[in-house]
């Protein structure tokens, strides 16, 4: 057992060195960033958190220092880096989407560390309320973007929508959707996926309804694969309208979305008056924005053919990539 | 630096149930059950809506170990009567529990703090009201996978267990004997699915979420945690499979949270995962070499 005791030292010796040297400099607060995984708008939301606390006056290195770890999409791994955060006493977890955001939550319950979310649609429907949390919900501006289509589209009578079937943020936007699309003339067919290797299939399935366009959410499992899902629709003919700057740069034809930075920068905003002192996070309701832009990608528009309303034109900003 | 640690033996303790089970199919009946993928979030989904609708937590441990024997009862029906192939019968379960997980739940379900967990509940404040959060974690989910272990290795010794061994490692013994070799396996999924459910039912109180995809990758998890375990004690007899899927469990979240606090780059979580998991079992192989050559000397 000599031998078995001596592994086990190894083994706990290397752990211990590994998570000491990762300690590092205690007097400046740290920010542990638990993103979910890497796509361009969580990304975007990340650097956009960090443009908002430098954009307060907080310097990185003197006023505070981040730990960045994304969890890959990986639920379990979102806990444990909750977990290293909490045992590193981190002064404040930021998360951004919603499998980090509970797990961050859940973790943080027992020092009451603050946390601070972004990228999340619905922050009460996912129980993010109420604690020593706040932040930005991501909750998409869909009457614009119905009003949006009907502009492009003025013939168009169906907008087909792909989404995961257990992601609640995806699940909710379908509802409202459903619920509003009348106003505007339309009806909804939407598909349900798994996972994300069965995205494209789906959209194969909402082609052959005969759909008359797209509509893209923010789903995760969807936008990782848009570009196969666009190669698709391209070649259908079927423009594909985004939820958000990104998804436009990748050849959508337009969007009336969220710009995932700005919504990261508001976060650092509420970050920042949370690290100072100057109010603590259960004071400070969560904000949604209010202000969306119009995306348009002229590339994609004239290969579909579309002609742009001078209205639209005035208010769109060029998404796509140079 | 100690609650880095209390967190990993934390969640190696919760998540060594689901370990437990797989050590029943893969190392006792060689049976490959992918049923995990869908019976862990199945535990956690029935946990949710029991706990949200105000029913006791304590008693959610049950309920999960129930609706865990159904869907390990699914998958054996399936290989055993019907005659599916057993990865493919696990495949059919796990591919239906993902609905079912959804129409039990509804979507994603948050357990928000209002409703108290086995963590948080009257009785064990009571017991452990003087300790922090993260310690009561600790020792109930210490308790639990020691609790099920012990069952387990009893279970394991009487005439039932022999049984049970022999399906997977000498099935026409099973046979010469009189019983029917198929009901054994049935029964092995029934119980290994069982503990998995538990230990679903055990993260969902300590995250105080249920998510859909939670199961995903479990069945790996667990498998590489009774593989982990197994190789580094093999020389060890006296030490049980069980003790060494736990062990394996906790060195699984250790490689994870090591490489989480190393600092690196985070898309590099993965692959320094995996690098530690190399150096975890060759660490293991070299004492065995060692130990040969003293053998033979």
């Amino acid at each position: 057992m000599k031998k078995l005791s001596k592994i086990a030292c190894l083994v706990l010796a290397s752990v211990t060195a590994l998570s000491l040297s990762a300690c590092g400099k205690k007097a400046v607060p740290v920010i542990g960033i638990n993103q979910y995984g890497e796509h361009a708008s969580l990304d975007n939301c990340r650097k956009g958190f960090l443009q908002g606390l430098t954009d307060a006056g907080l310097v990185e290195g003197t006023d505070y220092t981040v730990d960045y770890q994304n969890a890959g999409f990986d639920d379990a791994v979102a806990t444990q880096i909750a977990q290293s955060f909490s045992a590193k006493n981190v002064a404040m977890m930021c998360a951004i989407a919603t499998p980090s955001a509970t797990a961050c939550y859940a973790e943080a319950e027992n020092k009451d560390i603050p946390v601070i979310f972004t990228a999340i649609t619905d922050p009460v429907s996912s129980g993010l309320t109420g604690g020593n949390i706040t932040g930005t919900s991501d909750k998409l501006p869909v009457e614009a973007q119905l009003d949006l289509i009907r502009k492009l589209q003025p013939d168009a009578k169906s907008i087909g929508i792909l989404y995961t079937t257990s992601e609640s943020n995806s699940v909710s936007a379908i509802a409202e959707y459903e619920a509003k699309a009348g106003d505007y003339g339309f009806t909804i067919e939407s598909v349900g996926v798994t996972a994300q290797s069965e995205v494209t299939q789906a959209a194969d399935t909402l082609i052959k309804k005969g759909v008359d366009c797209f509509s893209n959410l923010t789903d995760n499992n969807v936008v990782g694969v848009l570009a196969s899902v666009l190669e698709k629709t391209d070649e259908a003919g079927i423009p594909v309208y985004g939820s958000e700057v990104e998804q436009v740069k990748l050849g959508c034809v337009a969007a009336a979305g969220i710009d995932y930075f700005k919504l990261g920068q508001q976060t650092g905003a509420i970050a920042a008056k949370v690290l100072r002192g100057e109010a603590k996070a259960s004071a400070i309701p969560f904000e949604t924005i209010s202000e969306y832009g119009i995306y348009v990608n002229s590339k994609a528009i004239a290969k579909m053919g579309i002609t742009v309303p001078d209205d639209v034109a005035a208010k769109a900003v060029e998404a796509s990539e140079a | 630096m100690l609650e880095l640690l209390v967190g990993i033996v934390t969640q190696g303790c919760i998540y060594a149930l689901l370990s437990y089970g797989i050590y029943i199919t893969y190392r006792i009946l060689d049976f490959p059950d992918l049923t995990v993928d869908g019976s862990f979030p199945l535990g956690a989904a029935v946990t949710a809506v029991l706990i949200t609708n105000g029913c006791n937590p304590y008693l959610t441990l049950l309920a999960a170990i129930a609706v865990g024997a159904l869907a390990g009862l699914a998958t054996g029906l399936i290989h055993v009567r019907v005659g599916v192939r057993d990865l493919l019968a696990g495949i059919i379960t796990m591919t239906a529990l993902f609905s079912i997980n959804l129409q039990i739940a509804g979507s994603n379900l948050p357990v928000e703090r209002t409703f108290d967990t086995i963590f948080t509940a009257a009785p064990t404040m009571a017991l452990l009201g003087g300790v922090s959060l993260l310690a009561r974690k600790l020792i109930l989910s210490a308790l639990l996978a020691l609790l099920c272990k012990a069952l387990l290795d009893l279970y394991l010794r009487t005439k039932n267990g022999l049984l049970l061994r022999a399906t997977g490692d000498n099935a026409a013994l099973v046979t010469t004997l009189a019983r029917d070799k198929g009901s054994m396996k049935i029964l092995g999924l029934v119980i290994a699915n069982s503990l998995v459910a538990l230990s679903g039912c055990i993260v969902c109180q300590e995250q105080r979420a249920f998510s859909a995809t939670m199961g995903t990758g479990q069945m790996i998890f667990g498998l590489a945690a009774v593989i982990i375990g197994g190789t580094i004690f093999k020389k060890f007899s006296v030490v049980r499979g069980t003790t060494a899927a736990l062990i394996g469990s906790i060195l699984y979240k250790g490689c994870i949270t090591a490489a989480i606090s190393l600092g690196l780059p985070a898309n590099f979580l993965k692959l320094i995962t995996a690098v530690l998991f190399l150096v975890v079992l060759m660490l293991g192989n070299f004492r065995r070499k060692g130990e040969k050559r003293h053998a033979g000397a």
